[in-house]
């Protein structure tokens, strides 16, 4: 248990912040929803139907599909561009999916390999690619769950101030739409550009994010 | 086999949620359509009872109630053509009329009637709360 415990402290860490923070955004969201309420002479949410309501699902999904675009990115573009100098970026001159031999597939594979990396074909392409295509669906999911809870929360918004309600075209094309989707994509895509940057020249002693606090820095993809 | 059940159990949910949003919608679409019988009835009262407190409230001026200033403003309804809920808001196209209504505990208000539209504006109405 103890050895569970430490082998998967990093995982587990993430996953008590993540149900720590969303339980906080149900009571905060929940008591602002209420107090706009209360202003605007509508009627109050319990908390489980303000978790189960197109607010909170549209609130949550646009941060998810935004988080999810960027590692998508994060995976993708490191693929085929370089930064010089950056713990996050390969070394110039290795742009690509690089050679069979570099990726231990197929006849280069380790016996301790995964089993679809061993064959060739459709199972290889598949699980070549499967860390970008898995979060490339959960961010379409995630955009897609955005579209129709936004829809749904806007739609109330639009009837509360007598106007008519948008069909899901019609929102996906509205500034709120956009809005809350270019708002959580602009502040993704900054913190990556920090990272990649600032690693070049900072120092974080120990993680595997940083590069040895002794490093040059202009060497690229070391880790710390 | 459990493809089958998990099928038959998604189409099962989704008929159960169809079958909850017609009824509601019917509940809104009943709602204006007793406001409209009352007014056109000549029942004041009665049309003010189906009113939110705001709309009922905004009708009163000086000397005259809600009861007489709802008959007053000659409204007219019709057949329910289509009606849609988001959320405790609806909206119920009738034949003349668009209404808006919000769901209390007690069932669907009306706090909106008498409306034409105005493009992406809100509604202008004759009874607004």
């Amino acid at each position: 248990m103890r050895s569970f415990l430490k082998d998967n402290a990093l995982s587990l860490f993430f996953l008590g912040l993540f149900l720590l923070a969303l339980a906080g955004q149900s009571v905060a969201g929940n008591a602002d929803y209420n107090e706009r309420q209360l202003a605007e002479g509508g009627t109050s949410l319990s908390w489980a139907a303000y978790v189960t309501s197109s607010d909170f699902a549209v609130d949550v999904a646009e941060n998810w599909q935004s988080e999810y675009l960027q590692f998508l990115l994060f995976i993708m573009a490191t693929v085929w561009l370089v930064q010089r100098g950056s713990p996050e970026s390969k070394e110039p001159g290795k742009e690509g999916t690089e050679s069979d031999s570099d990726q231990q597939v197929g006849r280069h594979s380790e016996p301790d390999s995964p089993a679809w990396a061993k064959v060739t074909g459709l199972r290889l392409k598949l699980y070549s690619n499967s860390l970008g295509l898995t979060m490339g669906l959960i961010f379409l999911l995630s955009w897609l769950a955005q579209s129709l809870a936004g829809r749904a929360a806007h739609n109330a918004e639009q009837l509360a101030r007598m106007q008519d309600p948008l069909s899901w075209w019609e929102y996906v094309g509205s500034a709120d739409f956009w809005n809350r989707t270019l708002q959580n994509w602009q502040s993704e895509f900054l913190a990556v550009l920090s990272m990649v940057v600032l690693a070049i020249y900072l120092r974080q002693r120990g993680s595997p994010e940083s590069k040895p606090v002794g490093a040059a820095h202009k060497a690229t993809g070391v880790e710390g | 086999m459990n493809r089958k059940i998990t099928f038959i159990a998604t189409m099962s949910f989704l008929t159960g949620l169809a079958g909850c949003a017609s009824a509601e919608q019917g509940d809104a679409g009943q709602a204006a359509e007793r406001f409209h019988s009352a007014v056109a009835g000549g029942q004041g009262e009665q049309a003010c009872a189906l009113l939110t407190p705001r709309a009922a409230e905004s009708l009163q001026n000086g000397d005259q109630g809600c009861a007489q200033a709802v008959l007053s403003l000659n409204l007219s309804g019709g057949a329910i053509r289509q009606a849609e809920i988001w959320g405790d808001e609806a909206q119920v196209r009738l034949e003349r009329d668009t209404v808006f209504l919000h769901r209390f505990p007690q069932g669907w208000l009306v706090r909106g009637a008498g409306c034409q539209a105005r493009g992406d504006l809100p509604y202008d109405c004759g009874v607004e709360g």
